[in-house]
């Protein structure tokens, strides 16, 4: 093992040394200079590779011929092995990455590059406090010469910012170590061991002050602002990720001598730091110090995650600081040098990003990465940290850092949206320099090797689990290829995976079978429909894929963490779907924002659950646990995000409306029911367990209402895919009040309702699809008369809105008799009610959608259009198929429901033949079909026969307040269609809930810009804030 | 054989239904003019009209669906008769009510309402959706009394079978749902002036505003099918009615008085009122009616 010395002595050596060798040739230097951080790096790596290979323990190694406390010692265990080859890898590559810099630039660049390399180096390595200081000023010292190398006005003035601020915390940490060394006798961590108790407090208070200044705890980080946004992209990660990771290291040590409550009190600042940043961010228009800020913000999860993880075991503590730390260090890395990379300053014109592809994909990563996303590590530590923080009941600490997470969510990803589908001009390219990009390139496999190397050997993740994925991965490599020809090889692909699951996997449980059909069978007839696309589509297919096979996961997953895993895949598949859309900017990012809002939810609900026995599916473990209510509530609000229930449904119809014309029945039809796979999980748990407060009665109310908002909403609007899209929320809806019943009736009802909005919902979103590719419009009012042109689609239509409505005697009257039934028998009265009304005013937008379309009259502007092309007349008719056969024979779906979810109720009812009995009524659809048909064909011949001749006439055939209009297309009734009830409605018609989210949104901004007036600028603020928070921190303490 | 015979019963059954019915629209007719002081047409008038439409040698078509809008219309309103037992007791007058209960005939009067809406919409006449959309409108509103008063007396009888329901109530006059449940019945009677769109709630044919409405374009034989419906629905849903509340009938000419009576409630009202704007109308449901409706279920549920 080489001594840690030669760290030291290298990088003073190469110091001297590369003075003398630029005199000879500037080429030398730069190779000298690479040499001692790759030397550094490979001494770093050995340690590592030792420390993995054998159990060495934590050595120590002695300076001066003296052992400890005489001399410094060193200190190398796995803990160091590991940072210290994390940083000086970077180190490496960031040096790398400059070389064009310094070649360019005086030779102290370099110089003072190693030198905050070895200052970092030493600061982690030793265990002397003194020595500490020591290396913490060449740290600083170098750190802010390093800064004003570059000579602009901003930058200097920001270094001596940096200077004051650090000067400062020199200052504090050495009248702490000299306190601490009057108190205990003592410079060597290993042989303080006093306690810190009353007066002495201040001695380790001093220095623990001292880093989280040098740390750039809120509020004392207005400098560092400062420093990030003037300095090259270089010179910031290495301020962001070694400088502070050296710091962080340092906290880390002297954690052991401060009590416990200023521990408490420093996580919460670290926490609280974490979600003032990120909220501060959200204002931020300057990449740069949107960057800055992040880092902040990291470094506050970073040592609250140090400080809060201390009781636990070594390899879980590893798992979630050393998570956060990498996660950090690649992507705030990555993001630097991408910064460095685009020299753009405003966030919206990194768009220029465009033209160069990996450097795209790169930015995506790392902007999923630093959002928390699998496979990434900081997924694994996020959930892993919020799991120990539940254990030991630190609720604050949650709230902080989710809410904090989620504002770096908001504001990290509206960058990426602007940024992948901002309008950039062909003359905006600039050419990178492809060493550079290759770097980055290289980092971002890194993070993403990494994050599988966790999933697959420390989780021990199956192969399912990683297809959607390696789905991901596999189709990006043939993206080459034909639509038509990838869309086939998905749809072998799926029916192969559907194939697989069924008879390999074994499902447990029919209802895992009944959401098979819905995720994967749907699935497979959707997909048909994007066999449409004629050109490439780059990117679509990976993305479909992996969401699909996510749904699959969703399905067969065994633990808590395999269903969030499969769920979080399932989140960035179908936001990068979504994202796809023309206009999808502002639709995808509040569907993220949800998402993860919900995601977070589910995090907490998961941590509170208990742990699972046995290795069966959720379904079945799920059933022998007892959720307690807060995990109960938590995760079906989570659900219900995905599900789109009243409240927090806004995103729901931006999201249908503006993606891709294919993609939208997928998220309606099926992604939704995701959301309620997932509700009905936590349903079964509660089947046996229930809670002491009923809490699912209010759920049903919420859903109730659902239904009757979302009709309400579908009636007034004027696009068909917003229409269709608060159709479904109105439907799930139905779906979720069913479930909350609890009941066997309610359950059966729920399940066929699931099914057959599958079914029509994506039979109708595809029949907007085929009008869409035609007319190019998707306001109903710029259409009308289309019957003529398109009748297999105004069938399609036809057939699903009676299903939809619920008219006998198709299947959707199967799924209003069994609703209603199931809520008069659970006494359920007011809410069916409810329900009554709302499928009452389903009719609206039912007829609304076909009339305004189909009916009426036509545009000169449509008068060549045709039929919908026949990849979107295909999966239509299967559904259609599928529906008038399950509408002739219900008992084919209703004996196999009614068995479903009598595993978990009595079966309250008795099918005999083709009659279905509830305790209230009957139904016969076999009959009621006959019977329809009976009457329909009666009408029909009489009308044949005796109507003698008849004259056929064109659409604009018609007299209208005496007179032919000369242009009857203006006659067509569409726009604003309900504008009577709306009138009727008046208060209750206002957008309340959007008006809602708009104000937590603008509320959430104007505090981020409040709190950041507290940066001024001045430097004598920032010294004002430093002396007020020692005060401040230390009066909370005492 | 079974089937057969089932089938003219049913014929039967329509038959009578339809006749009563359009009798029934000719002595509306008859009140009304007589309230305008006017002597009216004959009774009979209805049937004469019938025949005359369905006599023309001429029909104009706007396409498939305007062709099929009247035989929805009428399977809506054949269907919705069948689904009912008519008179309690009766085998030619039990229809098909074994294929389904109370929710299956309320589900079926859409089916006419939404095929007829449907073969308007592609006549093109601007009046057709104008008179849609207002009765879509309405109907949901109305529709929101009359569930309450549905559950409410589902409660009451346990049961959704309408059958049953009557067979609950007989026994005397007191056994009716009128008394035994008054503030359902009152629910649902207001909702009734609603599906039977006489003023004030005429919002769909509204003859100042747009007139004849939804089925502006229709002619000939179309019409003369709308008519016949007309009679054979109105018919249906006063069964309906009177099967709900008024203790169903045990016999034609008791079905027929009954029936009658519960009629005029509406004529009387239509005759005294004049029209409500829509919105009126539509507020007008969703207030006193719907309390009244809530106030049913909770009286019935819970006291």
């Amino acid at each position: 093992m080489v001594n840690p010395l030669y760290l030291i002595i290298i990088s003073l050596m190469a110091g001297f040394v590369l003075p003398l060798l630029d005199r000879v040739n500037r080429k030398l230097s730069l190779a000298t200079f690479i040499g001692v951080l790759l030397a550094n790096t490979v001494i770093t790596g050995f340690w590592m590779h030792g420390f993995i290979q054998a159990d060495l323990g934590t050595l120590s190694f002695s300076t001066a011929g003296f052992t400890a406390p005489l001399s410094i010692n060193f200190q190398l265990g796995i803990l160091e092995a590991f940072v210290l080859l994390a940083i000086n890898l970077i180190g490496l590559l960031t040096g790398i990455y400059l070389l064009k810099k310094f070649n360019e630039s005086p030779l102290a660049g370099m110089i003072l590059f190693i030198m905050v390399v070895m200052g970092a180096n030493g600061l982690i390595l030793t265990r002397d406090l003194f020595n500490a200081f020591v290396f913490m000023e060449i740290l600083s010292i170098s750190t802010i010469a390093i800064i004003t190398l570059k000579r602009t006005n901003e930058s200097l003035s920001s270094g001596f910012k940096y200077m004051l601020a650090s000067g400062i915390a020199s200052i504090f940490f050495l009248l702490g170590v000299v306190f601490i060394y009057f108190f205990s006798g003592s410079l060597n961590l290993d042989f303080i061991n006093i306690n810190f108790t009353d007066y002495r407090l201040i001695a380790v208070y001093m220095v623990a002050i001292a880093l989280l200044i040098e740390l750039k705890m809120f509020p004392v980080n207005g400098w560092a602002l400062d420093v990030y946004e003037s300095t090259d992209a270089g010179v910031a990660t290495i301020i962001s990720v070694i400088n502070s990771t050296a710091i962080a290291f340092m906290f880390y040590k002297i954690m052991p001598l401060l009590p416990s409550n200023f521990l408490y009190i420093f996580g919460i600042i670290g926490a609280l730091t974490y979600l003032m940043s990120n909220l501060m961010g959200l204002k931020q228009e300057n990449a740069r110090r949107l960057l800055g800020y992040s880092s902040i913000g990291q470094m506050g999860l970073l040592l609250a995650s140090i400080i809060f993880t201390a009781g636990l075991e070594p390899v879980l503590r590893i798992m979630i600081v050393g998570g956060f730390f990498l996660n950090h260090l690649i992507a705030k890395t990555g993001l630097f040098w991408i910064s460095g990379l685009i020299k753009k300053e405003k966030l919206k014109d990194w768009r220029v990003i465009r033209s160069n592809k990996s450097l795209m994909i790169m930015f995506g990563i790392f902007i999923f990465a630093l959002s928390g996303f699998p496979p990434f590590a900081g997924f694994w530590a996020k959930w892993e940290f919020v799991k120990s923080l539940l254990a030991g009941q630190n609720i604050l600490i949650i709230a902080l850092i989710l809410l904090g997470s989620l504002f770096e969510v908001i504001y990290m990803f509206r960058w990426f949206i602007q940024t992948v589908k901002g309008e950039y001009k062909e003359d905006e390219l600039s050419i990178m320099p492809s060493g550079k990009v290759i770097l980055t390139t290289l980092l971002g496999t890194l993070g993403f090797g990494l994050g599988i190397l966790i999933m697959k050997n420390y989780y021990g993740f199956n192969f399912l689990f990683t297809l959607p994925i390696l789905s991901l991965l596999f189709i990006y490599l043939i993206d080459f290829l034909p639509a038509k020809i990838k869309g086939i090889m998905s749809l072998g692909g799926l029916a192969y995976y559907g194939y697989y699951l069924y008879t390999l996997v074994q499902f447990e449980n029919p209802i895992q079978i009944l959401f098979g059909v819905i995720f994967l069978v749907g699935s497979g007839v959707n997909l048909i429909s994007t066999l449409n696309r004629s050109e490439i589509s780059k990117g679509f297919y990976g993305l479909l894929m992996m969401m699909i096979f996510s749904f699959g996961s969703l399905l067969i997953a065994r633990s808590y963490l395999e269903f969030f895993l499969s769920w979080e895949l399932m989140t960035i598949a179908s936001f990068l779907l979504i994202l796809r859309g023309k206009n999808a900017q502002k639709a995808s990012l509040m569907y993220m924002i949800f998402s993860i809002a919900g995601a977070y939810l589910m995090m907490v609900g998961f941590g509170f659950a208990p742990e699972l026995i046995g290795s069966s599916a959720l379904i079945t473990g799920l059933t022998y646990v007892q959720l307690p209510l807060i995990s109960i509530i938590l995760l079906a609000l989570g659900f219900m995000i995905k599900s789109g229930v009243l409240g927090v449904h806004v995103w729901l119809p931006e999201a249908h409306a503006e993606a891709e014309a294919d993609v939208s029945s997928f998220i309606s039809a099926i992604l939704l029911k995701a959301g309620i796979w997932g509700f009905l999980l936590v349903a079964i748990s509660v089947v046996w367990n229930a809670p002491q407060f009923d809490v699912y009665y209010w759920m049903g109310w919420l859903g109730v209402f659902t239904a009757l908002v979302g009709a309400f909403l579908a009636s007034f609007q004027e696009d068909a895919k917003r229409l269709l899209a608060y159709s479904s929320m109105s439907q799930v809806g139905y779906i979720i009040a069913a479930i909350s019943m609890l009941s066997h009736l309610g359950w059966v009802s729920a399940f066929y309702l699931s099914l057959n909005h599958m079914m029509f919902k994506s039979a109708l979103f595809i029949a907007i699809a085929g009008v869409y590719y035609r007319t190019h419009t998707r306001n109903m009012y710029e259409m009308g008369g289309l019957i003529k042109k398109m009748p297999l689609s105004f069938i399609s239509v036809l057939i699903s809105i009676i299903a939809v409505s619920g008219v006998p005697p198709l299947s959707g009257f199967g799924s209003k008799w069994l609703m209603y039934s199931s809520f008069i028998e659970r006494g359920w009265y007011l809410q069916a009610a409810v329900l009554f009304f709302a499928s009452a005013v389903s009719f609206l937008y039912l007829y609304r959608l076909i009339h305004t379309i189909f009916l009426g009259q036509a545009k000169y502007e449509h008068k060549d259009v045709k039929e919908a092309p026949v990849w979107f007349i295909i999966p239509q008719y299967i559904f259609i198929g599928a529906i008038m056969v399950l509408s002739t024979f219900p008992n084919l779906l209703i004996k196999p429901l009614s068995a479903m979810a009598s595993q978990y109720f009595n079966s309250n009812i008795v099918i005999d033949g083709y009659n279905v009995y509830s305790s209230y009524g009957h139904w016969n659809g076999n009959l009621i079909m006959l019977v329809t048909m009976g009457v329909f064909i009666v009408p029909l011949f009489f009308l044949i026969l005796f109507i003698g001749k008849i004259t056929k006439v064109k659409q604009f055939n018609i007299v209208y307040a005496a007179e032919r209009p000369e242009s009857p297309q203006t006659t067509h009734v569409a726009h604003n269609m309900y504008a009577h009830y709306r009138k009727a409605l008046g208060g209750w018609g206002k957008p309340r809930i959007w008006d809602f989210w708009h104000g937590s949104a603008e509320w959430a901004h104007t505090m981020g810009d409040f709190f950041r007036r507290i940066y001024s600028g001045n430097g004598q603020t920032y010294l004002l804030h430093i002396i007020l928070f020692f005060v401040v921190v230390f009066f909370l303490g005492v | 054989m079974d089937i057969f015979i089932k089938i003219i019963y049913a014929a039967i059954s329509i038959l009578v239904a339809t006749l009563y019915g359009l009798i029934l629209i000719g002595i509306v007719h008859k009140i009304y003019a007589r309230v305008h002081r006017r002597i009216g047409p004959p009774v009979w008038q209805p049937i004469l009209d019938i025949i005359q439409t369905h006599g023309r040698k001429v029909a104009t078509s706007h396409g498939i669906m305007f062709f099929l809008g009247p035989v929805f219309r009428m399977a809506g309103g054949m269907g919705t008769y069948l689904f009912m037992p008519v008179i309690f007791g009766s085998v030619v007058f039990s229809n098909y009510s074994m294929a389904g209960d109370l929710l299956l005939v309320m589900y079926f009067i859409f089916f006419g309402q939404l095929g007829m809406a449907l073969g308007a919409g592609e006549g093109g006449h601007p009046y057709s959706p104008l008179g849609i959309a207002r009765g879509l409108s309405q109907m949901s509103t109305f529709e929101l009394p009359f569930s309450l008063a549905v559950i409410s007396i589902a409660i009451q009888y346990q049961t959704l079978n309408i059958t049953t329901i009557v067979a609950a109530q007989q026994g005397g006059m007191l056994n009716w749902t009128l008394f035994t449940n008054p503030l359902a019945v009152i629910a649902a009677m207001i909702s009734l002036l609603g599906m039977n769109m006489h003023s004030p709630f005429s919002l769909v044919l509204a003859p100042q505003e747009i007139p004849i409405g939804p089925p502006i374009e229709m002619n000939g034989s179309f019409l003369g099918i709308l008519q016949t419906n007309r009679a054979l629905f109105a018919s249906a849903k006063l069964v309906l009615f009177m099967n709900l509340f008024f203790g169903g009938a045990t016999n034609l000419p008791i079905m027929m008085l009954k029936t009658f009576s519960i009629y005029m409630f509406s004529v009387f009202i239509g005759a005294a009122f004049p029209r409500f704007r829509p919105e009126q109308s539509f507020r007008f449901f969703l207030r006193i009616p719907t309390l009244i409706g809530i106030l049913s279920v909770i009286v019935i549920a819970y006291l």
